[in-house]
């Protein structure tokens, strides 16, 4: 079991550090100067080489890279080229609004995707099956930004179920719940598909193995296999669908935020790109690569919990 | 560990699932009286939609129009806009008066000023320390070449400025508005704060800054001892919604009173339809433009241009992809300048005409690249610009270039032509200056590398009289609309949307929004 965490901590250090180094070069690969979008079109060559000096951008890539290598280790990711602050203040601060919208839309998610996936499974081949199918190939087809607007047209305008507006300013617990709610429903809804689909190729796959027809055979009743026999070995391939879609519903909830005029990470990683905002960028990449991982990674414990044979592969 | 794999498959079935799935239903479908707490919220705030997020709230480095709008709540300059007739009218200086060489410049503040959050009175060494710091070449100001000519600011005494420049300037008034390098910032609260002040903004308006909490909203709260008057709403709520349908959805819920940055004419067209909402629209201080490179053949001849203005089907261009919602443009200053005049050249749509000035000129048939920014509307724009230019003979490629190196290409110099707007106070030197003057590049934006007014814009700077300075003006249009290095395509108009229950918004022809005069009825 240590072997199999060390194994994970290792994976973890690595990718971390792989997918920080890629959006270093990355960002700077991309044309546009700091200094000459903080200037504007009015600055002197002096005023830029001053700020550039200032920003440490006049040294090379290598050098700027080695440097950041070398202060992140320390913790510090430097500050934002536009307001001043620490990068990682803003990026930390910018963080709770954005899990709690992945967290929420996962768990909406996990609630739809997996009875639904269990269902389908169950009736295959019937007119339910085809129906849920369907359903998640338009959940899946449909940019997660377009059912955004879509809820909001139909479930706010229309039905004045839910505010228009993703967040509020006020501290009253219960408000901001209210107002979290339609974005959650249309992230949980967008990776439900997913995690329907996923689900029944696992159920399938279960349900079509010896044990289960020998289950049959000895006639257990049909419930117990299922809950029993059946989901609890098709939990490993849902669990890893439901790692790798916390990735993606963090990805989505950057859209969602932007629709739903919420605060979170990608509103705060769409300025920073668009302006260049190197330490900002850097420093988000870096929480958000973390988040990522270290949820795979603690789901790789946990299905070495769940299959021992796990443990030693 | 069996056993607690036996607890987790037990622990899935039906009806905890049920229960579960119905626990989620409940908190998200919440009460519908929600409304109710968005509208008490909204009884003592006044809610604005801003389009983008805000960055920086520090004059002296300040850019971008939702920085401009918070920071117009915050700050005041030593004059400022009337907002309805852009006329220069007192803010922090009650009276001014200008020696006769037309080079100093003497102003008595009001007295009993605070600044906010217990910064002290404002004096005259604050708006010494404010101009100083934008001329200040280490300080990084965008706005330094602003105030070139300003050779020194002295604070007489506390309640007075003086203001010394190297040349007499009939326009430099328009440079101490309550704008950008105009507004005056606490001194004592920059010198504390250093870094900090760019997002804690102390100023003597009639709001102070409160939070921002990015990507959502700023809140700013009233300034009760504000010198005008407290302002009639307890808070001011900055929302930032950038989708423009969600922003629509908003006001008609309530849960936003203004819709400040209303561009697209479909929701122009649908929100003046809607009941109990009132659209205004206003032309604003603002036209975009083609500007060509006057160095390179053939578009160092001024035939060549003219041909190219005569080819472009501008009322096309307003009334099919615009929707009527932009202005013709007869030169780079709209109706919103004091100086606007209509009475220069001016170039229809007229292809056979277009055809004949380029065979004329010798070039029936010649390569143009239409360089643009990858923002809307300018990359579409160009599509049905480079067609026009196409069907009279002019081969025309399009560049759509993402905004840090479209601005890197414009400004090394090298690019045949672009796209430009102007946007700035209702001060003709600012797209004059900025467009025609040959300091203005580089760097600046007179990338068509024009000077053939260069005297004529020296007489408007000394001009004694209005008379003689609107005279000046008057023949520097001429003259720039006769040589065409900058074709002239559109005037911005400005649109704002609010609900019925609030009143006395007065817009501005800046793409700001001022909200101090707006109450709630009843």
């Amino acid at each position: 079991m240590l072997r199999h965490l060390g194994r994970c901590f290792v994976h973890l250090a690595v990718a971390v550090a792989g997918i920080v180094t890629v959006a270093f070069f990355l960002m700077r690969a991309i044309p546009g100067d700091p200094a000459a979008y903080m200037l504007g079109d009015y600055a002197t060559a002096d005023a830029l080489a001053r700020l550039r000096g200032q920003l440490g951008l006049d040294r090379s890539v290598l050098e700027q890279y080695a440097l950041f290598v070398a202060r992140a280790v320390r913790g510090d990711l430097g500050s934002s080229v536009v307001t001043g602050q620490a990068a990682l203040t803003e990026i930390l601060d910018s963080l709770p609004a954005s899990a709690a919208l992945a967290v929420l839309g996962l768990l909406i998610a996990i609630l739809i995707g997996v009875p639904l996936g269990i269902a389908s499974a169950v009736r295959q081949g019937t007119w339910l099956d085809v129906a849920i199918m369907l359903a998640a190939l338009a959940g899946i087809s449909f940019p997660v930004f377009w059912l955004g607007l879509a809820a909001i047209l139909i479930l706010s305008h229309g039905l004045d179920l839910f505010p228009a507006l993703g967040s509020s300013g006020s501290e009253d617990l219960l408000t901001r719940l209210h107002h979290l709610a339609l974005p959650a429903l249309v992230l949980g809804f967008s990776v439900s598909a997913y995690i329907a689909r996923l689900t029944r190729s696992a159920m399938l796959e279960v349900l079509g193995q010896d044990y289960v027809r020998v289950a049959r055979a000895m006639g257990i009743p049909e419930r117990r296999i299922l809950y029993k026999l059946a989901l609890r070995n098709a939990l490993i391939p849902i669990l890893a669908v439901i790692g790798v879609t916390f990735a993606w519903s963090l990805g989505n909830a950057i859209l969602i935020e932007v629709v739903f005029s919420r605060p979170g990470l990608g509103s705060t990683l769409l300025k920073a790109i668009l302006a260049r905002d190197y330490q900002l960028v850097q420093a988000g990449v870096l929480i958000l690569a973390t988040a990522v991982v270290v949820t795979n990674t603690v789901l790789d414990v946990v299905y070495g919990v769940i299959d021992p044979r796990l443990r030693s592969g | 560990m069996a056993e607690s794999n036996r607890g987790q498959a037990h622990g899935i079935n039906r009806r905890n699932l049920l229960t579960l799935m119905a626990g989620v239903g409940a908190a998200t479908a919440l009460p519908l009286d929600f409304s109710k707490v968005a509208l008490a919220q909204g009884a003592k705030a006044l809610r604005v939609r801003l389009g983008s997020d805000i960055s920086v709230l520090d004059p002296a480095h300040i850019f971008q129009i939702e920085n401009q709008t918070v920071c117009a709540h915050i700050f005041n300059g030593l004059v400022k806009y009337d907002q309805a007739t852009n006329k220069i009218v007192p803010d922090l200086a009650t009276e001014w008066s200008i020696s006769g060489d037309g080079t100093v410049y003497t102003f008595k503040l009001r007295g009993g000023i605070a600044f906010h959050k217990n910064f002290g009175a404002l004096t005259a060494e604050d708006v010494k320390f404010s101009l100083d710091r934008v001329l200040d070449p280490n300080g990084a100001s965008k706005y330094t070449g602003q105030l070139a000519g300003l050779k020194t600011v002295e604070a007489a005494d506390p309640g007075t400025v003086r203001l010394t420049l190297e040349a007499p300037s009939s326009g430099f008034l328009h440079k101490l508005t309550a704008f950008n390098q105009g507004w005056i910032v606490s001194k004592k609260a920059v010198t504390e704060m250093g870094e900090k002040f760019k997002l804690n903004p102390i100023g003597s308006g009639p709001f102070m800054f409160e939070k921002w909490t990015a990507g959502s909203e700023v809140r700013l709260v009233a300034n009760k001892a504000y010198f005008g008057g407290a302002p009639k709403f307890d808070e001011l709520l900055l929302r930032v919604i950038k989708d423009e349908t969600a922003a629509a959805i908003a006001l008609e819920k309530r849960e936003i009173d203004i819709f400040y940055a209303l561009q697209q004419p479909e929701m122009i067209d649908r929100l003046k339809k809607l009941g109990g909402v009132q659209v205004l629209s206003r032309d604003a201080n603002h036209t975009i433009n083609l500007v060509l490179n006057t160095t390179v053949k053939p578009l160092d001849d001024p035939r060549v241009r003219r041909a190219m203005a005569h080819a472009l089907n501008r009322k096309g261009l307003i009334d099919g992809f615009f929707k009527g919602t932009k202005s013709m443009a007869h030169s780079v200053l709209t109706s919103s300048f004091a100086e606007f005049t209509d009475d220069v050249p001016q170039y229809g749509y007229d292809p056979e005409k277009a055809k004949a000035l380029l065979k004329e000129a010798g070039h029936p048939s010649f390569k143009f690249e239409l360089t643009s920014v990858g923002l809307s509307p300018y990359d579409k724009i160009v599509v049905p610009m480079a067609d026009d230019l196409s069907a009279v003979g002019i081969d025309t490629s399009i560049k759509v270039l993402e905004r840090g190196a479209y601005t890197q290409a414009r400004n090394s110099g090298n690019v045949q032509s672009c796209m430009t707007g102007v946007v700035g106070p209702p001060d003709p030197d600012s797209p004059l200056v900025s467009l025609y003057a040959k300091k203005s590049f580089p760097p600046g934006l007179n990338t068509a590398r024009y000077d053939a007014v260069e005297d004529l814009l020296g007489k408007a700077g000394t001009a004694k009289s209005a008379a003689e300075r609107a005279a000046a003006y008057k023949a520097i249009l001429k003259k720039v609309m006769t040589d065409v290095p900058v074709i002239p395509l559109y005037g911005d108009r400005l649109f704002l949307a609010h609900t019925d229950d609030v009143e006395g918004l007065v817009q501005n022809s800046l793409f700001t929004v001022d909200t101090y005069s707006v109450s709630r009825k009843g």
